[in-house]
């Protein structure tokens, strides 16, 4: 059985922070204090912003913003075959709040990529992705 | 030629890299002018610091060509599948593999989970130029160019294989200590004829700031058969760059590296304009890019910037006087593009 999305997401932040530390505080402060709701396949989560990043099972009571797409989607944007722009206009994604917290939200989920990009763990996170893909 | 190379070309990281690793680069690139195919394989090794500060060599292997479109991929080693052999002369990166010979190179890729693999046999058939410590930001590199050689062997990408029966390539080794993401930018331009009898070849390398609004150093080199014809440097060097190419990138590699750059990345000339005179002697140098593909790394200076390589392919046509000689070619060019 493939590994949760939000078992790999929480890995994956654990390894920003021990890897790299200074990459993980710009995500953690960019994010803010905020909570965004991801739904991939029905599988629902949240993470949360603060002091340190926390990744928690089931639906938020109170989220900035609001994420819901899918395992392929995902996939298709990290092997570039589709756009972030793109994912949206076509569907493959909707993502739902205020301006503001949508804006932070597309600003936190760069900070998180500078941070995956230089760390030599990610790639196997990816390939756990990729191994839970329909 | 055969002696010079084997005396110039050979792994610095091993003496330099150790001594102080911070900061320390080394890559070798090949460019085959392949009929109908562009290729570039690159073999490079990054100094890198972990988590807890410490410093260590992080060795990757790139492959890319052009069949149609740009397509290929950046594979990146742990530091154990590197091995460097004790005459600095053969580096191995998992079952990557590039040798250094007497007068030319022998490469084997072997990249099974990208369905990339090929031998390739490079002679050099030109003799190799050094240029050392040239500034960039506040790093220096030092290259060595082999402008022609030949190329042959075979190389699967894309599902497709592609034989290589004498054609013409280009290769150069860098080496230095620098940071992705300085203050700098830099055209790096290989230009090769149509009609592999023609003698005539040339590198095109400016370096910039990482506005690319002031140039920091510029030369032009004319090979004429095996031997230096023509250096044109500083300000006898003007290039002059027109228009953008109205298409996307074919491919970024690596791929999640897109994410962070639709939409930031300034697109590669139309067009490249290279005249150069000195002493009587005079060439002018026309690139039109087709196409492109994005190579991308984290910049080591931000921690919300990358550095961007663009590898355009095109066709070139050169002509000029040198040494009282007219030539006038067309060929095929490949031309880099740093944005950092």
């Amino acid at each position: 059985m493939a590994e949760r999305i939000s078992s790999l997401l929480r890995r994956s932040v654990e390894h920003l922070e021990g890897e790299v530390p200074d990459s993980y505080r710009l995500l953690v402060a960019e994010l803010g204090t905020m909570v965004v709701e991801v739904d991939v396949d029905g599988e629902v989560f949240s993470l949360r912003g603060g002091d340190r990043l926390a990744v928690s099972d089931g639906a938020a009571q109170t989220a900035g913003a609001r994420i819901v797409t899918s395992r392929v989607t995902i996939l298709d944007l990290l092997d570039a075959r589709i756009g972030l722009g793109e994912a949206v206009e076509t569907g493959n994604m909707s993502v739902r709040g205020s301006l503001e917290d949508v804006q932070r939200a597309h600003d936190s989920l760069l900070a998180y990529v500078h941070a995956a990009v230089r760390t030599s763990t990610q790639p196997g996170l990816l390939s756990e992705l990729r191994a839970g893909a329909p | 030629m055969s002696a010079t190379l084997a005396r110039n070309d050979f792994l610095r990281a091993p003496m330099l890299a150790t001594a102080r690793p911070s900061g320390f680069k080394e890559w070798h690139h090949f460019v085959v002018h392949g009929r109908g195919l562009r290729l570039l394989i690159n073999f490079s090794l990054n100094s890198e610091a972990d988590g807890a500060g410490e410093v260590r060599l992080a060795p990757r292997v790139i492959v890319i060509a052009h069949d149609g479109n740009w397509t290929g991929a950046i594979e990146r080693f742990d530091g154990r599948a590197l091995n460097v052999s004790a005459d600095l002369g053969d580096l191995t990166i998992g079952g990557n593999r590039m040798t250094v010979l007497p007068g030319g190179y022998r490469v084997a890729i072997e990249l099974p989970d990208k369905d990339i693999r090929g031998e390739l046999h490079f002679t050099s058939a030109s003799r190799p130029f050094v240029v050392r410590n040239q500034p960039l930001g506040d790093g220096r590199i030092s290259w060595l160019f082999v402008p022609r050689l030949r190329a042959e062997g075979w190389l699967r990408i894309g599902g497709r294989e592609h034989r290589f029966e004498e054609d013409l390539a280009y290769h150069d080794h860098n080496w230095g200590r620098f940071l992705w993401g300085d203050d700098f930018g830099w055209t790096w331009g290989t230009i090769l004829p149509a009609e592999s009898g023609n003698p005539w070849s040339m590198v095109f390398l400016q370096t910039t700031d990482r506005s690319r609004l002031r140039c920091l150093s510029q030369a032009v080199y004319v090979w004429h058969h095996d031997e230096p014809a023509a250096i044109f440097r500083h300000a006898a060097v003007h290039m002059r760059s027109d228009g953008l190419l109205r298409r996307a990138a074919d491919c970024t590699l690596p791929p999640p590296m897109r994410l962070l750059l639709d939409g930031e990345v300034p697109a590669v000339p139309e067009r490249i304009d290279i005249t150069a005179t000195r002493a009587g002697d005079r060439v002018h140098a026309e690139f039109r890019s087709h196409s492109y593909a994005r190579l991308a790394q984290p910049s080591e200076v931000r921690l919300d910037r990358s550095t961007v390589l663009c590898e355009a392919g095109g066709t070139a046509r050169a002509s000029g006087t040198i040494n009282g000689e007219d030539f006038d070619f067309v060929g095929t060019g490949v031309f880099e593009f740093l944005y950092g």
